[in-house]
């Protein structure tokens, strides 16, 4: 029972964490760990875990920062940034622990906008953090998904986390850049929390950047709850760039009042194992929601989506594009399912996974799902798994291309239309890069951060 | 330029060639004709080095070297190029990416370095001209939503860009209406020169009219069983094939 280590874990600790933390997150901690004691750490039976046992991925005996000692190094000094030409208001999370950064390399954000860590948050916004931490993660009062194991896991054990704020109508036109970098000498456990509150009209966009360093093997439970107020727009993206003994479970919870848009991309460059789990609620009519994924994956690694639309207002469009490359022994799994709920009239929902196993040793596992219960809706889903299309590579290489850039050709083409959605033309150019470097091998783990060097 | 010795090559356990020989010297261009199944394509498919044909007998020497072990893109570097029968559709990549890519390999091929944009852009717009294609379909992706017309005026201009000195015509007029076909043949024969040759595979008598060939040939059953000049293709399109084949077997 690998739930059993952390939950005594807490109650060993519990002052300790309480003081480096906050009131707030302390005061969820205790039905946690009882919801955690009765249900456990979900494994391969439960549902929405079913291509990857997060039982399994906890089970080893994971260090942790329970009090939240300094960090060794001084990220803002040694990293640099792998997306030049695009300038960002830059934040460090390292291991799970917000770094302030220093003044010289502060980014002036819009009036009343904040990025702060949720300990500065709980001192200087109270009424934000009150009224915003664990809502979505935890709206199991109205349609109920079910308790996330994970999600358990992280609000019980979460120290601290970083918290963005976009006040009413204010539009945040730089991105605000958040890396993460896990760093440790000993195998442990990262708990990260992040909340993203756009007011209405407001809008802003995220770029939320995973990183590995250091040899130990690290586990990682993330949440991330995102409030799109009317007519606000969120747009989230996620560069993962770790490695094979990096494991990663994140939790997106996504809140939509009426006319707000939201996007999350995540480009999976290189991981050991990736899971992802998607709540996106549309509570407000008119809102827009687009969930889209590039993975590139070989060697042993696993990626696991699992997705899910909750359509509970009338006039809502979402859209998931998933596009997969699997090579070697990887496995690639992908779980999304549109619910439409009564009265939801006038639904537009498109969901597509396509899958391509260069390898014959490659796994693709795919799961759409609808579930309807309005009459008027217009909903599609299209899943599909291939191999090289070997005619195309002839065909190529009849013209002249060699045989090896005749393949990274045709994978780059087919994960660039998930690329073609960055709507951020400096970013979009650095993510097509960054892919076709990771499909010539020139990608090392952690590019242009010195931490890892 | 090209000479096929024996060449016997099957497919998925099958044997398709059984014996086929032809010697296609400079400049001449050659018509082969034949009943469905009789093995044209197989032949053009081997000559490209398709991995999905094995052959299992035989020789073919292209300028002096042993085409059969070169890979499918050192032979397309070596000046061989097919306009294929089915052009295929690759999304994503655009047609002006992937005449970048092929003009580069080939250019690395013989040592050189890669052609500079302003004049690759320039070589895009001469030979577009020569058959006809409009500029917005070099940032499609490669014959991506083309029409079948289109597809085969694609190949041409890719010809004309490769600049090849012994290519493939497997059925490039089937498809097209009459115009298209006048389109692509005068594009072809615009390019051809003293050095180069020619393999044209085609059913119809209208591409006999425009390209004048050297000779024509007829497989049937893998072999080439009759040899000639255009009169031959004339007399099939007013005969047909079967007094060739009951020639063949008596």
């Amino acid at each position: 029972m690998s739930h059993t280590q952390y939950i005594d874990l807490y109650r060993q600790h519990r002052a300790d964490l309480e003081q480096a933390s906050t009131p707030c997150l302390n005061a969820r901690r205790e039905e946690a760990a009882r919801l955690l004691a009765a249900q456990g750490l979900p494994g391969t039976r439960c549902e929405r875990y079913k291509y990857t046992d997060a039982a399994e991925a906890f089970a080893p005996d994971f260090a942790l920062d329970i009090k939240g000692l300094s960090a060794r190094v001084n990220p803002y000094d040694t990293y640099k940034c792998a997306v030049p030409n695009l300038s960002t208001a830059l934040f460090f999370v390292l291991n799970d622990t917000p770094c302030t950064a220093p003044p010289a390399s502060r980014v002036a954000l819009p009036e009343g906008c904040v990025v702060c860590s949720l300990r500065e948050a709980a001192e200087q916004y109270p009424h934000l953090l009150e009224a915003y931490y664990g809502r979505a993660a935890g709206h199991d009062s109205g349609f109920s998904t079910g308790h996330d194991g994970v999600t358990l896991l992280n609000t019980l054990l979460a120290r601290d986390g970083m918290m963005v704020y976009v006040p009413r109508g204010v539009k945040v036109t730089t991105p605000i850049q958040i890396v993460s970098v896990a760093d440790a000498a000993v195998d442990c456990m990262g708990v990260r929390r992040l909340l993203v509150i756009a007011d209405d009209e407001a809008e802003v966009t995220l770029l939320c950047c995973e990183h590995a360093a250091g040899k130990a093997r690290f586990a990682a439970t993330q949440v991330t709850e995102a409030y799109a107020g009317r007519g606000a727009s969120i747009h989230l993206y996620g560069i993962e760039e770790t490695g094979e003994r990096y494991t990663r479970f994140h939790n997106l919870y996504t809140e939509q009042q009426a006319d707000s848009h939201v996007t999350a991309t995540t480009v999976t460059l290189t991981c050991g194992t990736s899971r992802c789990r998607i709540d996106a609620r549309l509570l407000g009519p008119g809102a827009n929601v687009s969930l889209q994924g590039a993975v590139i994956a070989d060697a042993q690694q696993h990626v696991d989506c699992n997705a899910l639309v909750e359509h509970m207002a009338p006039d809502c469009q979402s859209n998931m594009l998933y596009k997969y490359v699997l090579a070697g022994h990887s496995l690639g799994a992908f779980a999304g399912k549109v619910y439409v709920a009564p009265g939801a009239q006038r639904t537009a929902a498109q969901q597509t996974h396509a899958n391509l196993c260069a390898d014959a040793t490659a796994r693709a596992l795919s799961q759409p799902m609808l579930e309807i219960y309005a009459d008027d809706v217009k909903c599609n889903h299209g899943s599909t798994i291939g191999k090289m299309d070997e005619a195309a590579l002839l065909y190529m290489r009849q013209r002249g291309i060699p045989e090896a850039e005749a393949r990274l050709l045709l994978q780059h083409a087919f994960v660039n239309e998930v690329l073609e959605r960055v709507h951020i033309p400096h970013l979009r150019e650095r993510l097509q890069h960054l892919v076709e470097m990771r499909f010539r091998g020139e990608l090392s783990s952690c590019r242009g951060c010195r931490l890892c060097k | 330029m090209l000479e096929i010795k024996d060449l016997h090559a099957q497919v998925d356990g099958k044997e398709i060639l059984r014996g086929v020989n032809l010697t296609i010297r400079d400049g001449e261009v050659h018509v082969l004709m034949g009943p469905n199944g009789s093995g044209k394509s197989t032949l053009s498919h081997v000559l490209v080095g398709n991995p999905r044909y094995e052959v299992t007998q035989g020789s073919i020497t292209f300028n002096g070297k042993d085409l059969l072990a070169l890979s499918p893109e050192d032979r397309s570097h070596e000046g061989i190029f097919m306009s294929f029968q089915a052009p295929i559709e690759i999304p994503g990549v655009s047609m002006t990416n992937f005449m970048r890519a092929a003009l580069n390999a080939k250019r690395k091929y013989f040592g050189q370095e890669p052609i500079p944009a302003g004049e690759f852009l320039k070589l895009l717009k001469e030979k577009r001209a020569l058959v006809g294609l409009d500029a917005h379909f070099m940032s499609r992706g490669v014959n991506e939503g083309f029409s079948g017309g289109e597809r085969k005026r694609n190949e041409i201009f890719q010809m004309a860009v490769l600049d090849p000195c012994f290519s493939i015509l497997d059925e490039t007029d089937s498809g097209l209406d009459v115009d298209a076909l006048r389109m692509v043949a005068e594009g072809f024969n615009r390019l051809r020169n003293e050095r180069t040759s020619a393999m044209v595979i085609t059913h119809y008598q209208r591409m006999l009219d425009y390209l004048q060939p050297d000779y024509v040939h007829v497989l049937v059953k893998g072999r080439i069983v009759r040899e000639g000049t255009k009169q031959l293709g004339y007399e099939i399109e007013e005969k047909g094939f079967d007094w060739i084949i009951n020639e063949a077997e008596a």
